[in-house]
């Protein structure tokens, strides 16, 4: 623990810590543009200039400078003033002075910091540099003549994203960051490049021109589209959720967003819900809410308890405990989340669970992932798996091949292997001091069972990665049957409510009612009897849990358009309909009485869902997977699927080449 | 104008009154493009006692049709007000030929302006911040 002095003040500071550290660990803030906390050490900005004793009579950059025992650091001389002005004198020299046109204004590093350390005027009077614009790809606009060169993005694709996409070419002057071949760049988290750019040369290319910062209204938020509840910002400008951001979270996203989470928002304007249809001779027709209710009055009338509801992947627990009190007073209990038919065991909800958390998987050092393309199905593990491998975990894949970041061996797709793993493998698993399993989408039908006593044996932490963010609140609030969602058409209800739920098969469901509950027009809107428009996650309260079992609260960012209302009133006024009592009649005591029930829901964090249960020794796993899950990484839920941006990444990063080869 | 119209209609020209007063103690001026004549008061004793508190020349105007001041042009606005001395022609330099013809203010009146949007305008605007397309069964 060196000793350090920074402007008088005497600190100790961590082994390993930089000067710029110690100084900020000081209180003093340190102008920079090329470090990042999560990034390696660059030292290009020279931003971080400050004085250092012992060491030559010059400035030091203090984000590459190792904090040791006894330096005296000064932030506030003469010296180190002068020098940052001169530092953003050069900066500014090949900067284009166009702030008023450019969409980092407002929240621009070179914006504040020259108005903090940089001199007044400019003392340049040549011509500037001017860069040609380089093509990223559908959501990052470039403007390369702001690029200060912080290497930022480079640093990112590459340390963190794992893929060579963006990178360097020339020297001093004339360096410029390209992605080479003037290609897209294709990875799931290439939007996080935006949030790193200092200055405004990366920029949101479905944002551009829509609004300044200061005029939005910011609402904290958990993200939907997967399941790992990455915490965001929506901002939002009247009705209109703007964008949606990233917020710090170590425990989940660190900083990082899916560039579906970041980009699917668009959707929410686009195939919403705002009338209630019901359907009169085979075709839908807008009607009343009233006659809505009544109809579904009807059809159970005499036998109420003959009401059955699938939740979506969208929706949050209280609309699931609200349409879970509503069926109880009704008489029923047939709930179900898992929409694809999935039936595996729920008894003990550790064996479903992400259980070594994100953070702690990082540690592994040896993982076996089943069925999963964790690319797809969860970017931001893929980035924490990343992470692993840097450590040097040893990575091996069931499952058709996809393109990890990191080394990882696929060891085919046929699940029997899982029986009787190649001894290298094994023997990696029983030397490993802290191994992981992770099952996915894919492996949790057939080698549930097996991976739970492979884990048993080799006393591996066991992890379920889901792919819905309502899987664990729904499961948790019980929603699955024994047999999944065929013991809920084998019931054969006269009304099914569909919260939200579009990858249902409802061809299953003819002679029942179908209620749709939820806010935009795909699969389940078509199939539905009746429609009663709700509202997306932005447009209501709600809690989720995420896929390690934390749980989380989300915000309402505006207002559900037309008719439309949040889910658990159309619950609620469905309850007076229906004659039957469901105990609330506010948003607050309909949260109360969700965590009487189920206390885990009202505690933000990790929900604790005791031991592992006992595995099986002589369970066997056959089967073949095939495909995963996820076909579209850009298209997975109907916000997703509504989103212009989110057609056109697919349309161009997945699907460009099958277009090649159509035309050629 | 009839009598009966100039009793009952007291939103067109000048009342009764007005023009009694006008006829006795007022000296006519000019009269504008549209038809509205100006007038002064005649005699110098009118400046203490009718009105005049600035003890300036008084000065006033009868609308030719209705009584609504933006029908005042700013020529003579600005002799109305006692901006200039003399009456407009002789005083102001004559008109630019680029300068547009002067339009009373038409709030109120079918030649209102309606933005883009409005229901005169057919009810169709531009996009906006806020606006969603809804879904349709079709």
């Amino acid at each position: 623990m060196p000793k350090v002095t920074v402007d008088g003040l005497e600190i100790e500071v961590p082994d390993g810590a930089t000067v710029l550290q110690a100084c900020e660990l000081a209180g003093k803030e340190i102008p920079r543009f090329c470090y990042h906390e999560r990034l390696s050490i660059a030292g290009n900005c020279r931003m971080c200039l400050v004085e250092v004793k012992p060491g030559p009579p010059k400035p030091q950059a203090s984000c590459a400078l190792p904090a040791t025992d006894g330096q005296e650091i000064r932030t506030d001389t003469e010296m180190v003033k002068t020098a940052r002005e001169g530092v953003m004198e050069f900066l500014l020299i090949n900067h284009p002075l166009d702030c008023p046109i450019c969409d980092q204004g407002g929240e621009c590093d070179l914006q504040d910091q020259s108005m903090y350390y940089g001199r007044g005027a400019t003392r340049y009077r040549m011509n500037k540099r001017a860069v040609t614009e380089k093509y990223m790809g559908p959501l990052i606009k470039t403007i390369m003549t702001r690029c200060i060169h912080c290497t930022r993005c480079v640093r990112f694709s590459e340390e963190i994203a794992g893929v060579d996409e963006i990178g360097a070419v020339g020297r001093g002057e004339d360096m410029q960051i390209t992605t080479y071949l003037e290609q897209a760049a294709e990875h799931e988290l290439s939007a996080n490049v935006i949030d790193l750019c200092p200055v405004g040369a990366l920029t949101s290319r479905p944002y551009a021109f829509e609004a300044r910062p200061w005029e939005l209204k910011k609402t904290l938020s958990i993200d939907v589209s997967d399941a790992v509840g990455a915490n965001i910002t929506l901002y939002s400008k009247g009705r209109e959720v703007m964008r949606a951001l990233p917020r710090i979270n170590d425990a989940v996203n660190e900083e990082w967003l899916s560039d579906k989470g970041r980009y699917q928002v668009d959707g929410l304007m686009r195939r919403r819900l705002d009338k209630v249809y019901m359907r009169r001779d085979g075709k839908l027709q807008a009607a009343g809410w009233d006659e809505a209710f009544t109809a579904i009055a009807e059809a159970v009338a005499g036998d109420k308890g003959s009401i059955a509801a699938i939740a979506g992947d969208l929706v949050d627990c209280e609309t699931m405990f609200a349409a879970k009190a509503l069926l109880r007073a009704c008489g029923s209990n047939l709930l179900e989340g898992r929409q694809t038919g999935m039936a595996y065991d729920v008894s003990n909800l550790a064996a479903v669970n992400f259980n070594s958390s994100f953070a702690g998987i990082e540690e592994a050092d040896a993982i076996l992932i089943v069925g999963s393309h964790v690319r797809w199905e969860a970017p931001l593990v893929n980035v924490r798996l990343r992470k692993a491998a840097k450590r040097g975990a040893k990575i091996f894949i069931v499952g058709p091949a996809w393109d990890t970041t990191y080394p990882a061996e696929f060891i085919g797709t046929d699940l029997a292997i899982l029986n009787e793993l190649p001894s290298h493998i094994a023997e990696t698993f029983e030397k490993a001091e802290r191994p992981a399993v992770i099952v996915g989408g894919a492996g949790l039908k057939n080698a549930h069972g097996k991976a739970l006593a492979l884990a048993a044996g080799w006393g591996a932490a066991f992890n379920v990665l889901h792919m819905s963010a309502s899987r664990m609140g729904g499961l948790m609030l019980g929603y699955a049957q024994k047999g999944g969602i065929a013991d809920i058409a084998e019931a054969k209800p006269k009304v099914l409510l569909s919260l939200g739920a579009d990858e249902t098969d409802y061809a299953s469901f003819a002679d029942s009612l179908k209620v749709y509950v939820g806010h935009h027009g795909d699969a389940g809107a078509h199939a539905a009897d009746i429609i009663l428009p709700a509202a997306s996650y932005a447009e209501k309260d709600g809690t989720y849990v995420n896929t390690e079992g934390r749980v989380q609260f989300a915000e309402k960012a505006v207002f559900a358009p037309g008719d439309a209302r949040e889910d658990w009133t159309i619950l609620r006024a469905l309850a007076d309909a229906l004659g039957v009592e469901v105990g609330f009649d506010s948003f607050g005591e309909l949260q109360s009485a969700m965590i009487a029930e189920v206390p885990a829901l009202g505690e933000e964090g990790l929900a604790d869902y005791g031991a592992l249960p006992e595995a099986d020794k002589n369970t066997r796993a056959e089967g073949e997977i095939s495909a995963y899950p996820v076909r579209d990484f850009y298209l997975t839920n109907p916000i997703a699927r509504a989103s212009e941006v989110m057609q056109r990444c697919s349309s161009e990063l997945l699907h460009a080449g099958e277009l090649q080869e159509a035309a050629e | 104008m009839s009598i009966l119209g100039k009793i009952f209609t007291w939103w067109n020209g000048a009342t009764i009154g007005t023009s009694l007063f006008t006829s006795r103690r007022g000296e006519k001026v000019g009269t504008d493009a549209q038809g509205n004549t100006y007038y002064r008061s005649k005699n110098k004793r009118d400046l203490n006692t009718a009105g005049s508190y600035s003890g300036g020349e008084r000065r006033w105007v009868i609308y030719e049709g209705a009584n609504d001041a933006s029908r005042v042009p700013p020529e003579w606005h600005g002799w109305l007000h006692g901006a200039f001395d003399d009456v407009p022609e002789s005083n102001l330099p004559p008109a630019r030929i680029w300068e547009a013809d002067y339009t009373p203010n038409a709030t109120g009146t079918p030649n209102a302006y309606r933005p883009q949007g409005a229901l005169e305008m057919g009810g169709k605007r531009a996009r906006t911040t806020g606006d969603y397309e809804a879904w349709t069964p079709e």
